[in-house]
């Protein structure tokens, strides 16, 4: 005998189901109910679906199924536990590519005019620079991801991600990679190239640590912060006079500086939670 | 790929990428799952969950589904009842009952008859009368299909002790039913 005739011998009926699905049946019913579903393609069909369950968990699937595969770039990111959401952010600031470009060019120009400028130039013009050094790689970032360029801005501009720290991640995926780009090059060229990207130091740890205390006050706070400071420090040292160079960019601030954005990322890790919008900080 | 489509020909168009014939399997054996994987678990999150993470399980391994090895309907729900166990490895869940495993070393294809007639014999009440841990062994592996470790696991036993609890229930059925 088959498992198929066995199954012919009886079938679930339609009270022996509601007992089953309410818990009403004794254990060995329970069993016997249980193998008889599985071996009885009627009495499957005669369980009664729920169309509108049916159809969400259908959608759930299929997207499921559809979705791409993550690329290895999201692949390391996600493993280094920053949330999904980020990840997906991170990972298509390559794809709007125009739009990073352009960013990456001005992001790249603004270090070389700064570091060739406070070569040659006036004590007044690098504390002008100075005090803009860390905001305007993130206008430019913030301009390149504008109309012209960006196909995507209108509806971006409509999520609850837009704002501020829309721009700051962006900034930070830009100047990140404008940062080691120009350290590539400086490393190949001759000269003093370096200095180019020591002018996108300040602008890089302003994403991070901006995101990262943004975990605990709200953004604009958070930005007060670190900009009023930066300001605070250029100022001092216009009023003090000391040698600009050397104090901003000399291998102990440079440390500072690396010490610092690590710092920054570290709490941004351990605090990835916090960084979800709508959530309460 | 229709309605009438045999489970077989649904798993042999979904193996080539078809999601129709995986959207017409979806609808044939999610609500059946469905009810099966409640009296199993009671968080109906959690069965959602696993009887998506099913039909997405089926859609990449359709092409391992051997028809002379399985009915398609048992092997959904191999992957189903596994699912499911993996979902509720972390913690906060709750098992209504015992889930039976499958042994290796067992026959389950005649268990499965023998308890597709327990309506009828004296074995439901032999199995009626088994301690719930018994019981819960034997369901796991004779009527869930798990292996023995997967049983030991979800019944949150050693694999030892699961080894010996089937054999036990397996003497005491001889012994209620001689």
């Amino acid at each position: 005998m088959t498992s198929k005739e066995a199954a012919t011998a009886w079938h679930v009926d339609a009270e022996l189901l509601d007992a089953y699905a309410e818990g009403k049946l004794t254990p060995s019913r329970v069993m016997a109910v249980d193998a008889h579903l599985q071996a009885c393609a009627q009495c499957r069909a005669a369980v009664p679906s729920d169309p509108a369950w049916l159809d969400h968990s259908w959608s759930l699937v299929a997207d499921a199924v559809q979705a791409p595969r993550p690329t290895p770039a999201e692949r390391v990111l996600r493993s280094v536990g920053i949330p999904e959401h980020r990840v997906r952010l991170l990972a298509a600031t390559p794809a709007l590519r125009w739009s990073w470009v352009l960013a990456t060019v001005a992001v790249l120009s603004f270090g070389v005019v700064a570091a060739s400028t406070g070569q040659a130039g006036a004590r007044i013009t690098m504390l002008l620079f100075l005090v803009f050094a860390p905001v305007l790689p993130v206008l430019a970032v913030a301009t390149a991801y504008g109309p012209p360029a960006d196909p995507m801005h209108e509806l971006t501009a409509t999520t609850p991600m837009a704002g501020p720290s829309l721009v700051l991640w962006r900034a930070t995926a830009v100047v990140g990679v404008s940062m080691v780009m120009g350290a590539g090059a400086a490393f190949l060229l001759p000269g003093p190239g370096y200095w180019a990207v020591a002018w996108l130091l300040p602008a890089f740890l302003l994403c991070v640590s901006t995101l990262a205390l943004a975990t605990a006050l709200p953004l604009p706070a958070a930005a007060g912060v670190f900009g009023g400071l930066w300001l605070v420090v250029v100022g001092g040292v216009a009023m003090s006079g000391s040698a600009v160079q050397p104090l901003f960019f000399g291998p102990s601030a440079q440390a500072g500086y690396l010490v610092a954005a690590a710092v920054a990322v570290a709490v941004l890790t351990a605090r990835r939670r916090r960084l979800d919008p709508g959530e309460t900080r | 790929m229709t309605q009438q489509s045999s489970d077989a020909d649904l798993l042999r168009a979904v193996a080539a990428e078809d999601m129709e014939a995986l959207r017409l399997l979806h609808q044939r054996h999610a609500p059946w799952l469905r009810l099966r994987l409640t009296r199993r678990c009671a968080d109906p999150d959690v069965v959602d969950a696993a009887i998506q993470d099913t039909f997405v399980s089926v859609w990449r391994d359709a092409r391992g589904y051997r028809e002379t090895r399985a009915e398609a309907a048992a092997w959904i729900w191999t992957i189903a009842i596994r699912r499911l166990v993996s979902t509720l490895r972390g913690p906060g869940h709750r098992w209504v009952g015992g889930i039976p495993e499958q042994d290796t070393e067992t026959v389950p294809s005649a268990e499965d008859l023998v308890l597709l007639r327990v309506e009828h014999g004296d074995l439901g009440e032999a199995l009626d009368r088994l301690s719930p841990e018994l019981r819960a062994i034997i369901q796991a592996t004779a009527i869930d299909g798990l292996t023995v470790k997967e049983a030991a696991r979800c019944l949150g036993v050693a694999e030892g002790t699961a080894k010996t609890r089937l054999m036990r229930a397996r003497a005491r059925l001889r012994e209620l039913l001689a």
